[in-house]
């Protein structure tokens, strides 16, 4: 079983080890990480967190456009870790995930990507 | 005091007749109802940065009790997470030749869980209870469904509207409960051509509903991209179905005119084909009607024009994100969310709209910052109107990631309901000083109110056959 370490930045550098298969909210919370949360299926960003080190895989997740993709965004209920990563958790790490859409629009390349199927990845 | 209170007339069940099912007989017998003492709104958590549960919020508006204007109870959910948003009850005027059924229970949808929840109100009416909750993964499971909207109920059985499949695509279907809130399955025959779904309101003596139209969950619960509009992936139509065949029959394609068309709202009148719809991003309202040869016709009656902000590169759309009909149909009330007011307008004449109310509270455009002491984060959102059409509630949060995005102050300062005394003779709005409840003094943190509903009924329920 591979695990990996998660480094918690602004929860005083708490650390806890992950199963790599599991989405890292399952396995955050099951050690008594309090994390919002709310679709449990990757499409409504309730749950997104800050990556600033190491790679996920959350290719399931559609709630998050490409600019908060490239702000280091990650939905928590369906991404799992690739690596050892540092997370910032909760609201205080929103401040980038929410723009008002008039005053800053998005560029082509910023908008979320079409809907597709991708083959299950496992439980 | 709350004990005193709530032994008191508020919390025995009022407005059930003993001779009939729920409701009323007529929109006439409905607005002659005895005076709200309690109305109940939803309240969020979800998505605020608090890890409490959403709750139902049970406020006193009986101006003759100690705890007018105050919250005198809290029911949370079980979990975090839901973003519960609209309401219905189990049954409505649409049973009130039903002797069995009775207006006692409350249905809460969290629109992100999926969960639906059952609330007792009847057993005291001052502090509801849960009865039962439909899990979300078994609507998912047996009806490929999620996103739950709007709850109608239909004779003694419910139907409620679900935006999105079981992977949060649209355009989802419509949920079928009978009246023990067990799953029966998918209500519509077929979504024909449909793209999106979000609220309806049928008028069975013309065997007619109409829905309408906002986005997938997986495109709105993230927040609003305004490029995604253009890419489609917001509604721009409206849908006439046959009710009994359980089939849309027809569709309006409104354009520009009727980007995001969301609520729906039919005469109270049974016999009445007319009915309404306000378009949020375009900012206008949608009269529809049958007409003398039998064909079903649009037209645009009102257009809130964009407002010129000094911050602004482009001038604020309104966004209408609500609309209401007063019981007697004399009357349309609609807020414009981003720009701060709540209007009225007299619709005698359907197809000529007359602003006869207007009040400011909250928005972008810096009108009404303050509100009988409360500094306000958002603007008028959801109301719910008296069913004598003299008292309009407005609260002020839309959903938590688009309030997140247009008001993010909300956070700290939570959401707010205020009062709007209406005049039904003459026409004419003005806020009432001495009704305010700030959701921003919670127990638990500043939340967030949306929709509100009476014990007895009100005028975004009743459905008469």
């Amino acid at each position: 079983m591979t695990t990996y370490r998660v480094t918690i930045a602004n929860r005083e550098n708490a650390t806890f080890e992950v199963e790599a298969r599991r989405p890292l909210l399952e396995s955050l919370r099951a050690q008594g990480v309090d994390l919002p949360y709310g679709c449990k299926y990757g499409g409504c960003i309730t749950c997104a967190a800050k990556l600033t080190a190491g790679t996920v895989n959350q290719r399931r997740q559609v709630a998050l456009n490409n600019r908060q993709i490239n702000a280091g965004y990650v939905i928590l209920c369906v991404a799992r870790p690739m690596s050892d990563i540092t997370l910032e958790i909760g609201v205080d790490s929103h401040g980038e995930l929410y723009r008002n859409p008039f005053l800053d629009p998005l560029e082509p390349h910023e908008l979320k990507a079409s809907p597709h199927q991708e083959p299950d990845d496992g439980p | 005091m709350r004990d005193a209170h709530r032994n008191g007339i508020h919390c025995k069940r009022d407005s059930l007749m003993e001779c009939c099912g729920p409701g009323f007989a007529s929109p006439a017998d409905a607005i002659n109802a005895p005076r709200e003492t309690l109305l109940y709104t939803i309240a969020i958590y979800t998505g605020t940065g608090i890890q409490k549960p959403d709750y139902l919020a049970t406020v006193d508006v009986d101006p003759e009790s100690p705890t007018y204007s105050q919250v005198i109870h809290r029911l949370e959910m079980p979990g975090i997470g839901d973003e519960l948003h609209h309401m219905g009850w189990n049954a409505c005027s649409s049973c009130f030749g039903e002797a069995g059924m009775s207006r006692k229970y409350l249905l809460l949808p969290g629109v992100r869980s999926n969960n639906i929840h059952v609330v007792d109100t009847a057993t005291d009416p001052c502090a509801p209870r849960l009865h039962k909750v439909i899990e979300g993964a078994e609507i998912r499971a047996k009806t490929n469904l999620s996103g739950p909207h709007t709850v109608h109920c239909l004779g003694s059985e419910i139907i409620i509207s679900m935006l999105g499949d079981a992977r949060g695509e649209a355009p989802g279907g419509y949920l079928h409960l009978n009246n023990e809130f067990e799953i029966v399955g998918r209500w519509e025959s077929s979504m024909g051509d449909i793209k999106f779904g979000y609220d309806f309101w049928y008028q069975p003596r013309h065997n007619v509903m109409v829905s309408s139209e906002w986005a997938a969950p997986n495109t709105f619960m993230p927040g609003f991209d305004l490029e995604e509009v253009g890419h489609l992936k917001y509604g721009r139509e409206l849908h006439i179905w046959d009710f009994e065949k359980r089939e849309p029959v027809e569709s309006f394609y409104l354009g520009e005119d009727g980007l995001l068309p969301l609520e729906v709202k039919f005469h109270h009148d049974p016999d009445s084909t007319h009915g309404f719809c306000g378009a949020a991003l375009s900012s206008n309202v949608i009269h529809w009607w049958k007409d003398d040869a039998g064909k079903w016709q649009w037209e645009k009656v009102i257009d809130v024009e964009n407002e010129p902000h000094p911050e602004w590169p482009i001038p604020v759309p309104a966004v209408m994100s609500a609309i209401l009909v007063s019981m007697d149909d004399k009357y349309l009330y609609l807020n414009n969310w981003l720009h701060g007011d709540m209007r009225q307008y007299d619709i005698s004449d359907p197809h000529a709209p007359v602003l006869t109310g207007q009040v400011w509270m909250g928005g972008l455009l810096g009108k009404a910052p303050e509100v009988n002491g409360v500094k306000m984060a958002g603007g008028p959102q959801m109301f719910q109107l008296s069913l004598d059409g003299r008292r309009l509630y407005v609260t002020t949060s839309l959903f938590s990631t688009w309030d997140n995005q247009f008001y993010p102050e909300i956070r700290e300062r939570g959401g707010v309901m205020v009062m709007i005394d209406c005049d039904p003779i003459n026409g004419g709005m003005t806020l009432n000083p001495d009704f305010v409840v700030n959701f921003g003094k919670e127990p638990n943190g500043p939340s967030r109110c949306h929709e509100a509903r009476y014990p007895g009924g009100d005028c975004t329920s009743d459905i008469w056959l």
